[in-house]
């Protein structure tokens, strides 16, 4: 009997060292990344970053790519976060718990995670070279191109953060505002989404958060530019792809070009999350 | 509004009561199919509190809920047989919509003021019915608390979030937004069972008030509160309606056994 | 509303006196706008169908020459020359594959590891924290993992831990002189044998991937451990279980469905990944047998390649593109519907 008991200690013991173990594993990589990103980035950190342009060699900076992420950004969450609402309003409101509510829906999580690239080649095949042939030949990727592509990326997580926020919302203030008389179509604008206002306004940062990071779809649709550009549909330059490009270069001054440019997007993404974790918390103790 | 028969405000008269508001003629009520409500009669008297009581189950909700058509957003629910206000049946399909709800307001369970201000609250659903300028606005928003007993503690805050209401405040806030369309009949839902019972106290007290100025059913699963605000009575059970008479009879000389059992808290 | 004039011509007059007429007007009026809006919502909602659909339709399309070209030879060969033209999808799918696996390998039982540390070892007051620790990690973009996994990682594993494998695990040690588990189990040699000098290998690709779908899957496994009913782990406990036997036994079972969807969700995110991959994986175009080796996947082919590309090349690339969508898809339903499994055993 003992020797059963003792087997079942040890093996208990095993199990909950090695289960620390690998939480401690999770955590001292998280560190070592942040920690390494931070390093190397801080490093490279300089002025000429935020007022130059790119260049080869030293003089270079990374503004022209810094810029055109925000444009890139700013074209694909004003594109996603309208349609994406709607479509979120859609399934919560008019589409709960039907045959192709929920079809939608699962489809919607299986976008969420589809390769990122598979859908820059799709922005590619129906914008990019669909204006190369307007244009007779020389190839039209553009700004707005990069933004479709990271609108597709970024729209199946605001589909899900409305969806999930309008269904939180108790259906007594449906049924409050149908009593007076009110159209089901306006109290959902009026009332309903402002009520999930926090919860969807989180989901768009979210969003924000997991394009700011692409690059892969980038390559094929916004490409890249030297030279400043603002005009979205011009190329345009962005921060990840830039870090592409200056990672593979052999010059030591184009890596630490690419750290920094990994720090600020890192920065960035952390600072979102803070942001929303932050109107998160603040609704939940104001509500009830 | 139209006054059309005597009021009747002592519930001791045993005589027969003012004119029918709500006549309802063979109800039946499904939902999924299952038999929810079963073959309802029942004459709604004018300006008089008729409160609606039984176990849980047995429709008193669902009874209610079909006063104001709140049933018809959600799939699968269907209701045949004949309501009849002022004259007109008001579950034909024909019937607007719009105007129902203008006539028979509705106050839930659960304290829910809108996302808005005291004052917004108030205003959204007369907006949806009526032009009105600002100040016949400001004027019936005023009016409207006040029936609801809320004015004195909300006139300087009108700009403020309703969600920094109490509960009580909250669903007299409610019961405002409910009377500033001037319904003529007025549904309240269980509307104290999440109240404290100062709160609770206030609501019974405003009911009968209000009874002067609309006709009000009130489902309550507290027998006592029946017994305090109504001045009649309905008892179902298992979605039947067993019993429907005077207030006091009914508490005090039930004329059906399963009555007599649920009074008397045989069963709950 | 309406009444015929003396011309026999039914007219529709609303009477603005009469709040009937009003009421019915407001009515038609809303009914109108609620039909625009709810067809204004089910497009939006639909545009999620048809980004599924395009994707798999523009690169089945660009891809179409190659698929002609090529036909079924296209998957299982491993050439690659832009020269003469010749193309085939065996390398890249074959990386794409055993770096997933790989990155599954490890991270299965680590993100086991730490759910069950999350649910139940660690004390309550430490549990928010390194969750939310936890799930950074899957905030960060997969362009940061390629930049500190090129420049940090793969030298570090290149200088302390490749030598240790390749002359003790491998076929091709520096002394000569092979190791007896190189000797006598199979396989394990050629597995670990390399001379390539630098630290990108389809063995860092997969560590690196590995550390990426880690959150994804120790998240959902801890959400769906939280489902366990509580009774049913106290009345293991009553019987004197321990904790271990517990999560082994009780839970692991409990939640089978929703776990294996979890790990099928972190393949997915595996399986599709460009940017960890690309900057670790050495970008050789060639098969090798050894982990240790560099190698390609799907997307780092695509994502190296596609901006010069034309003509067959080109072709070749979108049919790599369709090959990974629709894999990425199956994979990524089964998990779905394996996470929902469990939801409906909720009543959710």
């Amino acid at each position: 009997m003992n020797a059963l008991y003792t087997r079942r200690l040890v093996t208990n013991a095993v199990a909950m060292t090695l289960s620390t173990l690998a939480t401690l594993v999770g955590l001292a990589f998280l560190a070592w990344i942040l920690w390494e990103t931070l390093r190397q980035g801080i490093g490279a950190i300089d002025l000429k970053l935020f007022t130059k342009i790119t260049a080869y060699g030293e003089d270079g900076g990374l503004l022209n790519s810094m810029v055109g992420s925000l444009i890139i950004n700013f074209v694909g969450i004003a594109i996603a976060t309208p349609i994406g609402v709607l479509a979120g309003t859609w399934l919560a409101e008019y589409a709960n718990r039907t045959k192709l509510g929920e079809t939608i829906r699962f489809l919607n999580d299986i976008l969420l995670s589809a390769p990122s690239i598979v859908l820059g080649l799709f922005v590619y095949t129906i914008i990019v070279l669909p204006s190369t042939a307007l244009t007779n030949g020389s190839t039209t990727f553009s700004g707005f191109a990069g933004g479709v592509a990271l609108a597709l990326i970024a729209l199946p997580v605001i589909v899900r953060t409305t969806d999930e926020m309008l269904r939180l919302v108790p259906s007594t203030l449906r049924e409050a505002a149908l009593s007076l008389g009110v159209p089901q179509w306006k109290l959902t604008l009026q009332i309903l989404i402002r009520a999930a206002r926090s919860g969807i306004i989180t989901g768009v940062l979210l969003a924000l958060a997991r394009i700011s990071g692409e690059t892969a779809p980038l390559l094929f649709t916004a490409f890249g530019n030297n030279y400043m550009a603002v005009n979205p549909m011009d190329k345009m330059s962005s921060l990840p792809q830039i870090i592409y490009q200056y990672a593979n270069d052999p010059g030591e001054a184009m890596h630490a070009l690419a750290w920094a440019g990994a720090f600020v997007i890192t920065m960035f993404v952390l600072l979102l999350s803070l942001a929303s974790r932050l109107i998160l918390s603040r609704t939940k103790v104001s509500h009830d | 509004m139209t006054d059309s028969a005597l009021p009747t405000n002592s519930p001791s008269v045993e005589a027969p009561v003012a004119a029918t508001k709500l006549a309802v003629r063979d109800l039946h009520f499904y939902y999924n199919g299952f038999h929810a409500l079963k073959g309802i009669n029942m004459e709604v008297p004018e300006k008089q509190v008729t409160a609606i009581i039984g176990p849980s189950g047995c429709g008193k909700s669902t009874l209610l809920r079909i006063f104001n058509r709140i049933y018809s957003i959600y799939p699968k629910l269907e209701a045949k047989g004949e309501i009849i206000l002022d004259g007109e049946n008001i579950l034909d399909s024909r019937y607007s919509m719009n105007r129902l709800r203008s006539k028979v307001g509705m106050v839930f369970q659960k304290p829910v003021p809108f996302p808005m201000t005291i004052f917004e609250n108030v205003a959204y659903g007369i907006r949806h019915h009526e032009k009105l300028s600002k100040s016949e606005m400001d004027d019936r928003v005023e009016q409207a608390l006040r029936s609801a007993a809320l004015w004195d503690e909300v006139k300087d805050k009108l700009k403020q979030n309703a969600l920094g209401l109490s509960g009580g405040q909250q669903q007299r806030l409610c019961i405002a937004r409910a009377v500033a369309l001037k319904p003529e009949v007025l549904l309240l839902d269980e509307p104290t069972s999440a109240l404290d019972p100062i709160a609770t106290g206030r609501i019974e007290q405003l009911v009968e008030e209000l009874k002067s100025q609309f006709t009000i059913v009130i489902v309550t699963h507290n027998m006592q509160q029946a017994a305090r605000v109504s001045d009649l009575t309905a008892f179902m059970y298992l979605g039947e309606l067993i019993e429907f008479d005077q207030t006091e009879k009914i508490f005090t000389k039930p004329g059906k056994k399963q009555t007599e059992d649920y009074i008397t808290g045989r069963f709950g | 509303m309406s009444n015929t004039d003396q011309r026999g011509i039914v007219a529709t007059t609303i009477d603005a006196t009469n709040p009937s007429d009003m009421q019915e007007l407001h009515s038609r009026r809303d009914a109108r706008h609620e039909r625009m809006f709810r067809w204004l919502l089910k497009g939006c909602a639909l545009l999620v169908l048809a980004a599924l659909l395009g994707a798999a339709g523009a690169t089945l399309w660009g891809g179409r020459d190659a698929f002609a070209t090529f036909g079924w030879h296209f998957l299982i060969s491993d050439a690659w020359d832009p020269g003469n033209d010749v193309y085939g999808a065996l390398v890249p799918v074959y990386g794409t594959l055993i770096t997933s696996f790989i990155a599954l390998l490890i991270a299965v039982p680590v993100s086991f590891g730490i759910a069950v540390y999350l649910s139940e070892v660690a004390p309550a007051w430490l549990r928010a924290p390194v969750a939310s620790a936890i799930e950074l990690l899957a905030g960060i973009p997969s362009i940061i993992y390629g930049m500190w996994g090129l420049f940090i990682f793969a030298p570090f594993f290149a200088d302390h831990i490749k030598p240790w494998l390749t002359n003790n695990l491998g076929n091709q040690p520096d002394d000569g002189k092979l190791s007896w588990v190189a000797e006598h189990v199979p396989f394990i040699g050629k597995l670990f044998g390399s001379d390539y000098p630098f630290g990108a290998s389809i063995l860092v690709a997969g560590i690196v991937l590995a550390i990426m779908v880690i959150p994804f899957i120790s998240s959902v496994m801890r959400e769906v451990f939280q489902t366990v009913p509580t009774r049913l782990k106290e009345s293991a406990y009553a019987l004197g279980s321990s904790t271990w036997e517990v999560s082994w036994d009780i839970v692991l079972p409990y939640t089978r469905s929703a776990v294996i969807g979890g790990i099928f969700l972190g393949l997915g995110r595996a399986l599709g990944e460009t940017m960890a991959v690309t900057f670790v994986l050495g970008n050789a175009m060639n098969l090798s047998a050894s982990l240790l080796d560099p190698g390609t996947s799907i997307a780092s082919t695509i994502a190296n390649q596609f901006s010069e590309a034309a003509g067959l090349q080109k072709s070749s690339l979108m049919a790599l593109a369709f090959l990974l969508f629709v894999v990425t898809f199956i994979v990524l339903l089964i998990a779905r519907l394996m996470l929902r499994r469990l939801a409906s055993k909720e009543g959710r």
